[in-house]
């Protein structure tokens, strides 16, 4: 009877029913009674921005560069070879586990082993994007045809066989996802300024915090401008050039001192009872008794209401994204504006996706109050505009009939139908994006599992941010092997990986 | 495995052996490899943080500023790192990256407890006396007062979690007076995440009643950063200590026998309204922890403390 709802159709239903079901818990009450005040000192701001406010800004714009570039270059270095052995159920899962920490908890982590240094913020980026790599890599070397390599010359070695007959078909697609994925970094490495990296993070929340809008505005206005101008500054002959640089101008690291390192493996992210049974300090029976008391009250209080509420946050957020992600291509495309009206649908996109989410919220917050549509509303436009900029860029592949005009129908036949695939893949991969990303909205005080982590390093539990933060990984692994078992059902092969096919 | 025996492996260089095995594979970078082992005995220069509880603008200017003070009056050679959190401070702390530092109150009993035998040695003039004050938006029928409100079933907002003026004493005197937990009192509850956050979100509604810092009150009032019309103190709480110096107990092993009686010394001199507008106090005064210990049973008694 529903033969004539299609594949995709479905999919959208499905996906709109789960965001209906969010839609029940979600706390989106609109609070605040009198935001004018603070909204008009923030447009003040934003009219006068003051670019002298900030000390060492030069430096900051730069290190935030530095961090970027040198966290997806060790990030590569960790997850091309990983990508060999990604077919492994093992490393895909582990993997799985180091992508759904935030950027800005691994940097807690690291923090409290190599201390405020820059290899703490550098190995945060490095990390979960290494884990990225090694399964976007494998999904892209999947892609390549197996063609070629049966032509190949009997007797030809592994290595060349390799090289020519996987790797020369996909190599420009890595490269471009590696690029893509530099943007990404510069953005993780503005947020570790908020834990104390000295990027534009760092000045950049404490002018918000503050209230110091004039200096806040100039900073964003100056970080959107560093994610735009990427093509002019970033070209790939200057790349070793600036990896020296980044290497010979890093803050200065800091000495590690391995007891500390050793006691804080060995002790302090143990629950309590285990960890007394393991230094011998208390009996099996007491410990166990002890650690079971902990786990029932932190499992019950914070993990389970934390993942919760993170998860309808980010269903809800999807929804969201969904819907402005067609909005805004619907805007930016050159199918419906024309190639000359395009650049300020364009500029629009630029600007949304390179604020980040935590500004947008923060403005957000002053509007409607601190339930979860600040959270939602920054992550949807965000995310929607992002998927809306790479959609755009699919779109010069687009060639409509010769009837082909700017109008809504036309739009609807002939290039919607094209893009919709991409679109829904791009979607369910940016919803492990999203699910991490709640973690943020947890420092700003929105009560997903974040808010618990948070509160666990500020309160120098670290046991408890341990348990709390397996519990976060655990939860970004499900639901990112559901998110793919549903897309794989639907997509071909070439289109399964989503964000690879969108980026060239 | 016992901590002993495994710290005497780690010295005894198979470890180190073993890393060096690891280090062979990383060729391209040896750089990083290397300085990421680097013993932490290598840097001998003083390093000291400080958050003020206002205003963290240029922070680093302002403090290299105290920072070249200390090292003209103690001979060494004196650093100011800036961190974003209490909880940064405390890790800094107990990491030996600083070995003095500006705490709030809580943060100070934390970084004593993860470093035994450290010492608060100086609080400022304020510190001694310092509280908190519950505001109220306009639109709320509270009234100020000297007994404690009614805040049955409003919102509620503190400042930042690890913050003794904006989230300890508030909670606990909330607590102690209406007799149950927080989250049994308010129908949400929020962590602003600074006292200006506070003030902003209380006077746009978007919080009915928060805790805040009173010196940042105050400051605001005369700034003419808040708009009173729109948002009151309704109650202040009793005095309570705050802010302190406090010095990790290897200074004297490190910089020499006296050193921290001499740091003292030199903190309790400074006099310079310049370097004191950074803290922003008008003089220092001595402390020592015993001054602390309602602020560690007050923790222990809202469950921040185990």
């Amino acid at each position: 009877m529903f033969n004539f709802v299609g594949p995709w159709q479905r999919l959208t239903l499905g996906l709109w029913l789960l965001v209906g079901i969010s839609l029940l818990f979600v706390d989106i009450d609109i609070i605040s009674l009198d935001p004018w005040g603070e909204l008009l000192r923030m447009g003040q701001g934003l009219l006068t921005p003051d670019f002298f406010a900030t000390e060492s800004l030069a430096n900051a714009l730069w290190q935030t560069v530095s961090f970027a570039l040198l966290g997806v270059t060790f990030g590569l270095l960790l997850g091309s070879p990983l990508a060999l052995v990604y077919r492994s159920p093992w490393v895909a899962a582990s993997c799985a586990m180091v992508r759904g920490i935030h950027e800005i908890f691994w940097a807690l982590l690291f923090l409290q082993v190599f201390g405020l240094s820059p290899v703490t913020g550098v190995l945060a980026i490095a990390l979960p994007y290494g884990a990225t790599f090694a399964r976007v890599f494998h999904d892209i070397l999947q892609q390549a045809p197996s063609s070629t390599k049966e032509t190949l010359p009997i007797g030809c070695d592994r290595l060349s066989a390799y090289f020519y007959g996987k790797l020369g078909h996909v190599l420009p697609l890595m490269l471009a996802y590696v690029r893509y994925r530099f943007e990404c970094a510069l953005r993780s490495s503005a947020v570790l300024g908020f834990i104390g990296m000295p990027t534009l993070g760092f000045y950049l929340e404490t002018a918000f915090r503050q209230g110091k809008y004039h200096e806040g505005a100039a900073l964003l206005i100056l970080f959107v401008v560093l994610i735009g101008t990427i093509p002019l500054w970033s070209r790939r002959r200057l790349l070793p050039l600036y990896l020296l640089a980044a290497l010979f101008t890093l803050p200065k690291l800091t000495g590690v001192d391995l007891q500390l390192v050793w006691q804080f493996l060995t002790f302090d992210i143990l629950p309590p009872g285990i960890r007394e049974v393991i230094h011998g300090q208390q009996g099996l029976e007491q410990g166990l008794t002890r650690f079971a008391s902990w786990w029932q009250r932190l499992t019950l209080e914070q993990a389970l209401p934390g993942a919760a509420a993170s998860l309808v946050l980010a269903v809800s957020a999807l929804g969201l994204t969904h819907l402005l992600a067609l909005l805004g291509h619907r805007f930016a495309s050159m199918h419906s504006r024309g190639k000359f009206s395009m650049p300020l649908g364009q500029l629009l996109l630029l600007i949304m996706r390179s604020m980040p989410e935590y500004i947008l919220a923060f403005i957000f917050m002053m509007l409607c109050g601190p339930s979860m549509l600040p959270a939602i509303l920054a992550l949807g436009l965000h995310n929607g505009a992002l998927i809306a900029y790479l959609l755009t860029r699919q779109d010069s592949l687009v060639r409509p009939s010769e009837q082909y005009q700017r109008r809504g129908d036309h739009y609807g036949f002939e290039v919607l139908p094209r893009i919709y695939p991409n679109l829904m893949s791009l979607l369910f991969y940016r919803f492990e994006v999203i699910l991490r990303e709640t973690a943020i909205f947890g420092v700003l005080g929105v009560m997903t599992l974040g808010f618990y982590v948070d509160s666990a390093f500020s309160e120098i539990r670290y046991n408890n941010a341990f348990y709390l933060l397996i519990v976060t990984a655990l939860l970004n692994v499900l639901v990112d092997s559901l998110a793919r078992r549903m897309l794989a059902k639907r997509l071909n092969q070439g289109m399964a990986v989503g964000q690879v096919s969108c980026v060239v | 495995m016992p901590v002993n025996l495994s710290v005497k492996w780690l010295e005894s260089g198979k470890f180190l052996t073993r890393l060096g095995l690891d280090m062979s594979f990383a060729k391209i970078l040896p750089l990083i490899f290397t300085c990421l082992f680097v013993p932490a005995t290598l840097a001998e220069s003083f390093t000291f943080t400080a958050i003020p509880d206002e205003n963290e603008s240029q922070l680093k200017t302002r403090f290299n500023k105290v920072a070249k003070y200390l090292e003209a009056e103690l001979g060494v050679e004196v650093n100011y790192v800036p961190v974003k959190s209490y909880a940064a401070a405390v890790t800094a702390f107990r990491n030996n990256q600083v070995q003095l530092a500006w705490f709030g109150g809580l943060s100070g009993v934390q970084a004593r407890r993860l470093v035994p035998g450290s010492q608060a040695i100086a609080q400022g003039y304020e510190d001694q006396y310092f509280k908190s004050f519950f505001i109220a938006n306009a639109s709320t029928p509270l009234e100020p007062s000297t007994n404690f409100p009614n805040l049955n079933g409003y919102t509620f907002t503190f400042g930042s979690k690890g913050s003794t003026s904006g989230r300890l004493m508030p909670q606990f005197y909330i607590e102690r007076n209406m007799g149950k937990q927080v989250k049994d009192i308010f129908t949400r509850i929020g962590f602003s995440g600074d006292h200006s956050r506070t003030i902003a979100q209380v006077e746009a509604g978007a919080y009915q009643v928060g805790a805040v810092n009173y010196k940042v009150w105050e400051t605001a009032v005369a700034n003419g950063t808040v708009d009173t019309s729109k948002v009151k103190v309704i109650w202040e709480t009793p005095a309570y200590p705050d802010y302190q110096w406090t010095v990790r107990a290897d200074a004297d092993q490190r910089f020499g026998k006296g050193f921290t009686e001499k740091l003292t010394k030199v903190l309790l001199e400074m006099k310079d309204p310049d370097l004191l507008a950074s803290f922003p106090r008008q003089s220092f005064v001595e402390a020592d922890n015993a001054d602390y210990e309602p602020i560690e049973s007050v923790a222990t008694a809202i469950g921040l403390l185990d």
